[in-house]
């Protein structure tokens, strides 16, 4: 390890219409180490890693990035041009072809060719030779498809490195692996590093900071909070820079007094459908009371979102545990029968799970209630109207008329169609997941009021958030979720960003007294 | 209706022609196919010194793309929740081949003299067929989650089996009286001009019930000139066809049946939950399915919906040609889906409508008589209209990414 810089990150901004993702950031790596890269769900640390592959081209953000000692000139479209120059991403998902051999895999878009057909002894002998090199331990004629999620990494990995890759980006590459698969995935990147390779390594886990890389540079909503050499930081150290900042006005405070419990969680479990080996809850216990607000916190792939799309009746299978109502013990079979019985679910995936994005804000307002204005067969094309606009005009939903298509709004106005449709049908208990995600701060303040409004009507809230601020600024009580589990559901008053973060990364026993 | 609480957004501009041209600019793939349908026309008056738009053949233009046309409407459904239907075109022989030899063989030992009861019970039979082979199909492709594209290619061979079984390699004779005025026969001109009148008196008193009600929940009315000339132009339409085809024989039977069913079909497309929750699988399957959609019913209706289309189509098939054949409705799938691709609908799914698909048709059939008026070879009419649907389908995307 040498002082030598290869990727000097100097002073970058990056706006999008409404935010700003970037704001100044500066970071310097040394050829040869792990650097650790830290913050947040949306501190940043995604859309620094889309300019460094050419997803975001060169001009398109401000500040410069010399890499090896010259500024890095990424065209548009230049995915295959930040290979080519030796910077290579491992996605956090895998972005292999299933059904073909790992060496067929490694040397997808680069096979080596003699006399117009591909050389497949070469092609296979290549793979091995670089597969042994770096100690990948996979066989070249493997059909990926049969390799677990450890393996394809290695395949990933190996991909990059045939390609002559100076800086290897690993994003979140852990949060599939089992403890095992992370001990040898450990064991590479140490082996990489005295190859002389430099790794970017992003993670939500704390302690790999500590297992694996030289320095950690710390994000935080966009800036650059701190670069120090790992040996002098401690996991507490990391959160409070991870959260350290002090709570902005951003939270319209409504004095609500929620009632009685409405419902209640105990123990729930549940296995992935699609592969009934695995499981994606594990215990998960909590109540939520008449108008109250449930904030639930976690890093992603803590089972939030499979939480609450089992509880819809949408996802999970149940394996354990009971969902309770009113008192009245639940089973919903799917999202009809949970609406029918007073649920709605405000989806992650706006775009993805949300809306039709073609067809007009009329429509989507309607579509999940159509029995509403129906008989048998007819719609009632005028209850319609007069519903979705009453709807649209709660939201202040920003469009020339209802028959614009949803495409044509913007994100936050998007959002309040999904919110629209999914009151529509009066629900009693209303699940939000990241219902904020990617909008503006002038649309998340009047989603903010909606639901403090929605609250004060009785309606009891289940929100989930990426955003720490968001949750301790709109909950009445935050339930922490780690690896499936609830770990804990603490009272506002008792809640703070450290606690929090110190749950949902698993280290709850040093900093939380149980 | 307007719900802007925007400030910022533009101030519309006023006026009928400013207005006509949001419109067209809102629904510019509409206007495209229509624009190039008119465009296909003049070329082929011109060509034929106006003989295209004599009467009879004006008249025998609308009775050819009927069949096709049924065929065209099921497929739009079906295109919509992003599936496919290869075995529409044999569904509808195998239906016409069933039909005669119900016609030719059986009614004529059990009910020898009742040929109004003997058309009657074919059309029964027929149309239960077509819905019977839908259910099978929409059974295995919803439920038993195999590919549409795949059942639907397997059905089309099990069915050119059937019309092989039942023809016996004969063709079997379909021209008895009453069954062969599905297909061939005329209404008076008289009842033309009632049909007329009552289509128009419609138009207009719908325009003015819909004007009514959004009063009545106080939203903002459209300009009344450009729905007067829109209600106007489509009278005018309607009252100029029904004119020139009386100058021949009158409206033609089958033209009548396929505008009864394309009105209906049109209606559930927009009007029913069955129509909304096959555009909404089509647009996004997720947000459907996590809107409480049953999507494996909708599908499994929506085939039976293309049975019972491809059921009719037979009836009407069997009565044009008049006989049942080996080879009925042999390549008519295609064409069913090319008419509605040039009618709008994308493979996509999530966006088409039955009036595109007819007007795709009626592009296909106008192809079809005015090539043949010119007496091109049928080498270059499968020439001319494969290059039409690529060069249409490329005007759409060109469009839609200039716009």
């Amino acid at each position: 390890m040498s002082d030598d810089i290869i990727l000097d990150i100097q002073n970058v901004t990056k706006r999008f219409p409404g935010v700003t993702a970037l704001d100044n950031v500066s970071i310097q790596i040394r050829r040869g180490e792990i650097h650790g890269l830290c913050g947040e769900n949306g501190a940043g640390k995604s859309t620094l890693m889309k300019i460094l592959s050419g997803v975001y081209p060169f001009g398109t953000y401000e500040g410069s990035i010399i890499y090896e000692g010259k500024e890095l000139n990424l065209g548009v479209g230049a995915i295959r041009q930040a290979r080519d120059e030796g910077i290579a991403i491992v996605y956090q998902e895998l972005t292999l072809v299933p059904h073909m051999t790992v060496g067929e895999n490694v040397y997808l878009g680069k096979e080596p060719v003699e006399r117009g057909t591909i050389d497949w002894s070469k092609l296979y002998a290549d793979t091995r030779d670089i597969l042994a090199k770096y100690r990948l331990e996979v066989t070249p004629q493997a059909i990926v498809r049969h390799l677990g999620v450890g393996k394809m990494q290695m395949v990933e990995i190996a991909k990059a490195l045939s390609e002559n890759a100076k800086i290897l980006i690993l994003d979140e590459p852990t949060s599939a692996l089992t403890e095992s698969e992370i001990n040898k995935l450990m064991e590479i990147l140490e082996n990489l590093r005295s190859h002389g390779v430099t790794c970017i390594y992003i993670t939500h886990k704390l302690d790999e900071f500590f297992r694996i890389t030289d320095s950690v540079t710390i994000l935080r909503d966009g800036k650059t909070v701190t670069t120090q050499p790992t040996r002098q930081l401690t996991q507490e150290k990391l959160v409070s820079y991870m959260v350290g900042r002090e709570m902005k006005e951003r939270f319209p405070r409504s004095q609500r007094r929620p009632g009685e419990v409405m419902f209640e969680v105990t123990d729930l479990q549940a296995v992935d459908p699609d592969e009934t080996s695995r499981k994606v809850l594990d215990g998960v216990s909590f109540n939520l009371r008449r108008g109250e607000i449930l904030g639930i916190a976690g890093l992603m792939g803590s089972g939030r979102t499979e939480l609450v799309t089992t509880i819809f009746g949408e996802y999970g299978k149940i394996t354990g545990g009971t969902i309770k109502l009113e008192g009245r013990e639940l089973s919903i079979t799917g999202a009809r029968d949970a609406m029918h019985k007073g649920i709605s679910l405000v989806p992650e995936d706006r775009k993805g799970q949300g809306l039709v994005l073609m067809q007009s804000i009329l429509k989507n307002i309607s579509l999940a209630n159509l029995d509403q204005f129906s008989g048998f067969m007819r719609i009632d094309g005028d209850a319609e109207l007069v519903a979705a606009t009453r709807q649209a005009k709660a939201l202040a939903v920003k469009a020339p008329n209802l028959e614009a298509r949803v495409e044509s709004l913007s994100g936050g106005n998007q959002q309040k169609v999904v919110i629209a449709k999914w009151l529509l049908s009066n629900p009693k208990i209303l699940i939000m997941d990241d219902p904020t995600r990617g909008i503006d701060v002038g649309a998340k303040y009047e989603i903010y009021k909606l639901m403090n409004d929605l609250a004060e009507r009785g309606v009891s809230i289940i929100m989930i958030s990426s955003e720490l601020e968001e949750v301790l600024g709109m909950s009445d009580r935050v339930m922490v979720m780690h690896e499936g589990r609830s770990t804990r559901t603490l009272d506002i008053a008792e809640a703070n960003q450290e606690r929090i973060m110190a749950l949902a990364t698993g280290i709850a026993d040093e900093l939380v007294p149980a | 209706m307007a719900v802007s609480t925007n400030v910022n957004a533009p101030k519309p501009a006023s006026g009928l022609g400013a207005e006509l041209g949001r419109r067209f600019r809102s629904n510019i793939q509409t206007y495209t196919i229509i624009l190039a349908l008119v465009a296909i026309w003049i070329l082929f008056a011109v060509l034929t010194n106006g003989a295209f738009f004599s009467a009879q053949n004006v008249s025998n233009l609308f009775r050819q793309m009927t069949v096709t046309s049924f065929l065209a409407i099921g497929m739009v459904f079906v295109i919509v929740t992003g599936n496919i239907d290869l075995s529409v075109g044999k569904l509808a022989g195998f239906v016409s081949v069933v039909a005669a030899y119900f016609q030719a063989n059986v009614w004529y030992q059990m009910i020898p003299d009742q040929p109004l009861l003997a058309a009657i019970l074919s059309i029964i039979i027929g149309v239960g067929v077509g819905v019977l082979f839908g259910v099978l199909q929409g059974y295995i492709i919803a439920y038993l989650n195999v590919p549409a594209f795949i059942v639907t290619l397997g059905g089309m061979f099990v069915l050119n089996g059937l019309i092989l079984l039942v023809t016996q390699g004969k063709t079997i004779p379909a021209n008895q009286p009453y069954f062969s005025e599905i297909a061939q026969g005329y209404l008076p001109p008289l009842a033309g001009w009632i049909i007329a009148g009552i289509v128009v008196a419609f138009l207009f008193w719908n325009m003015f019930r819909s004007r009514r009600s959004r009063a009545r929940h106080g939203f903002e009315l459209p300009n009344l000139a450009l729905e007067l000339v829109t209600t106007i132009f489509f009278s005018l339409l309607v009252i100029g066809y029904v004119y020139w085809v009386n100058q021949y024989r009158g409206i033609q039977t089958p033209v009548l049946l396929l505008a009864i069913t394309a009105i209906i079909m049109a209606y559930v497309s927009n009007n029913t939950r069955f129509g909304r929750y096959a555009y909404a699988i089509g647009g996004n399957r997720e947000a459907a399915r996590l809107s409480g959609i049953n999507i494996r019913r909708s599908i499994f209706l929506i085939f039976i919906l293309m049975g019972l289309l491809s059921g009719i189509a037979g009836i009407v098939l069997a009565s044009y040609v008049g006989y049942g054949t080996t080879a009925a409705g042999q390549g008519y799938e295609l064409d069913a889906i090319a008419s509605a691709i040039l009618g709008g609908t994308s493979t996509l799914g999530g966006v088409g409508t039955v009036f595109g698909a007819l007007i795709g048709s009626l592009i296909m059939s106008s192809l079809t008589t005015g090539l043949q008026m010119l007496n091109v070879a049928p080498a270059w009419q499968y020439l001319v209209k494969g290059g039409v649907l690529v060069l249409a389908v490329y005007a759409d995307v060109y469009f839609k990414r200039n716009r």
